[in-house]
């Protein structure tokens, strides 16, 4: 049997043993948290605004010759729940190779932005979008026409990685 | 062996529950039968009960109301992560750590960076160190917060709860703006950390953690003289200092029974051997000495992060050795030897020397190790996770033994298991 004496039971004193003191003390502070201020957000209306830091849908980045990605595949090969898939092509063009097929599988993705910090040519980065709503598995995976994002869009995340990363 | 038939399935469940009976009929019974009457009850907790903290499967053989005996069975969160570290690069395992004890993510990353450095022979620079503590005492702080806010759930104490994790939410805000991500961080990395804290996010680690020690006092005192509280917490589920020694316990369960040992001052790691602070222990060994344990780690850990703060060096956050560690990002961009070495270290990995390390810290649950075989590869041969919340429960049957049913709910809470971590 492994009960000890109740020791602590007899340290408190009278008025807290017969506990009415204590009903009165926590009315009081219920009382008082009703005209405090509210910590939780009503989201719909309310936003959250990420700061640059934050690591939401990988995107890839779109300049105005096109995107910049080449298709290496290291983005592919790092990612820990293998939602990514490339298939790489070639042109005659500047820059030779491009990914003929980019998907990333939405239903994979865990935002751990491993794809980010291996890419070569900074092509894939982490967005600030975080509303991520599907309402079938075809549409989770997302084609690379859905992926590129014009680069004026992100800029705050890109300045955020040449200065910190 | 391939499990495919349902005479199969039904073969494996009968041993299982046959080993399972087996453990619970182990305790001497006429003791407790006085009346001719009195039949044992077996009764199954969880795995589906809220107050388990997850999947935890609890069964008591019962006597009236008093426990006579109860074996934790663990493996419904299984989810395979030692194996799957075998066919991972080390990089690639580093996300995979925040889903072992996803209460405070932020300590796992910490613990794999440190083993996987250990077996690599290489050492972060100074300000990565510091800032690797930064965020495993902010770990602590989250992870503690949550262990005394459901343990007063689990009584029935509510605003607790609520109070406690509305200074979570502070807390994951501020990983939020640390490293992008609130709950699964992937913060550290082989060498150093993901990124730099810019200096806004220190200033507002600071201007929380000026705020931090008012606000837990004030939800301390909700409780810390309430009668029922103290009568349903004090001399429940004493556990003596030699029985958790030999169990294996670690972390508040040991310290609450009075072992002072924390792996911050027996075998100091990162920078702790520059900080002033002091083991919490208490001699009580019951889940009232547990759970004031985690109240008062939580002040001294406020501590700490002031020490941190004030003494945070300026400087590189990853080692420059692009053998082993990935080169920064504009390195990447300019030059061609640096962007082979992306290449090589991505496709086939840092690889250790061969041999075998084992590395442990001081998660908030406890000893934290990760013992890593290794091939000479740049994948593990073989990973082992030393779960501090899978050990803490081997000392659940010693401490129910004897209490109530409905001790147990606060029994479990005190030990504080996270199934995660405990069924990896």
């Amino acid at each position: 049997m492994n009960i000890k004496h109740n020791i602590e039971s007899d340290r408190l004193t009278f008025w807290e043993k017969i506990y009415i003191p204590e009903i009165a003390k926590g009315l009081a502070s219920t009382f008082k948290t009703m005209f405090q201020p509210k910590f939780t957000r009503s989201y719909p209306e309310e936003k959250m605004v990420p700061s640059p830091s934050f690591r939401g849908r990988p995107v890839l980045v779109q300049e105005e010759e096109g995107g910049r990605c080449v298709a290496c595949g290291l983005c592919s090969r790092v990612c820990p729940a293998l939602a990514i898939e490339v298939q790489p092509a070639e042109t005659d063009k500047e820059k030779e190779r491009f990914p003929k097929v980019f998907e990333i599988n939405m239903l994979r993705c865990i935002f751990c932005g491993f794809c980010e910090e291996v890419c070569p040519e900074e092509a894939i980065v982490m967005s600030q979008d975080y509303e991520l709503v599907f309402t079938s598995q075809e549409d989770a995976i997302l084609p690379k026409e859905k992926l590129l994002v014009p680069i004026k869009n992100l800029q705050d995340r890109l300045e955020w990685l040449r200065q910190y990363r | 062996m391939n499990v495919t038939s349902k005479s199969q399935i039904e073969e494996i469940n009968r041993i299982r529950n046959h080993k399972l009976y087996k453990e619970l009929m182990s305790q001497d019974v006429s003791l407790y039968m006085n009346d001719a009457l009195e039949n044992d009850l077996i009764l199954n907790m969880g795995p589906q009960h809220p107050a388990t903290h997850g999947v935890l499967r609890v069964v008591l053989r019962l006597d009236g109301e008093t426990i006579i005996n109860a074996v934790p069975e663990l493996g419904y969160l299984h989810r395979g992560y030692e194996k799957l570290a075998e066919n991972a690069t080390y990089h690639e395992f580093i996300p995979h750590t925040d889903r072992l004890d996803y209460i405070s993510p932020m300590s796992n990353n910490v613990a794999i960076a440190l083993a996987i450095e250990n077996a690599l022979g290489i050492e972060a620079p100074p300000r990565a160190q510091w800032i690797r503590t930064l965020v495993a005492e902010m770990a602590r702080i989250s992870s503690h917060l949550m262990a005394i806010g459901s343990t007063c759930l689990d009584l029935g104490a509510m605003t607790v709860f609520l109070w406690t994790f509305i200074e979570r939410e502070k807390l994951y805000d501020l990983f939020q703006e640390i490293c992008g991500a609130r709950f699964t961080t992937s913060y550290s990395r082989i060498g150093g950390v993901a990124n730099d804290i810019p200096d806004n996010v220190i200033n507002g680690i600071r201007k929380w953690l000026d705020e931090f020690p008012a606000l837990l006092k004030k939800a301390e005192a909700l409780v810390d003289r309430n009668r029922i509280f103290i009568d349903r917490m004090a001399g429940v589920g004493y556990l003596s200092k030699e029985r958790a020694i030999a169990l294996g316990a670690s972390g508040p369960t040991l310290r609450g029974s009075g072992v002072p040992r924390d792996l911050r001052k027996d075998n100091p790691y990162l920078v702790y051997e520059q900080i002033d602070f002091n083991i919490i222990t208490l001699n009580d060994g019951d889940t009232l000495a547990r759970y004031m344990v985690r109240v008062k780690e939580m002040y001294e850990s406020a501590k700490i992060l002031h020490q941190i703060l004030d003494k945070l060096p300026q400087g590189e956050v990853k080692l420059n050795q692009p053998k082993k560690v990935l080169p920064n990002k504009s390195e990447i961009y300019t030059k061609m030897e640096e962007l082979i070495h992306d290449f090589m270290l991505i496709n086939y990995g840092a690889a250790p020397e061969k041999g075998e390390t084992y590395t442990a810290i001081e998660s908030p649950k406890g000893e934290l190790g990760f013992f890593i075989v290794s091939d000479g590869t740049g994948q593990p041969w073989k990973l082992k996770i030393h779960s501090p919340s899978a050990t803490n429960l081997q000392t659940l049957s010693e401490m129910a033994r004897g209490s109530m049913i409905a001790d147990m709910v606060v029994i479990i809470g005190s030990v504080d298991p996270i199934m995660g971590e405990a069924d990896k």
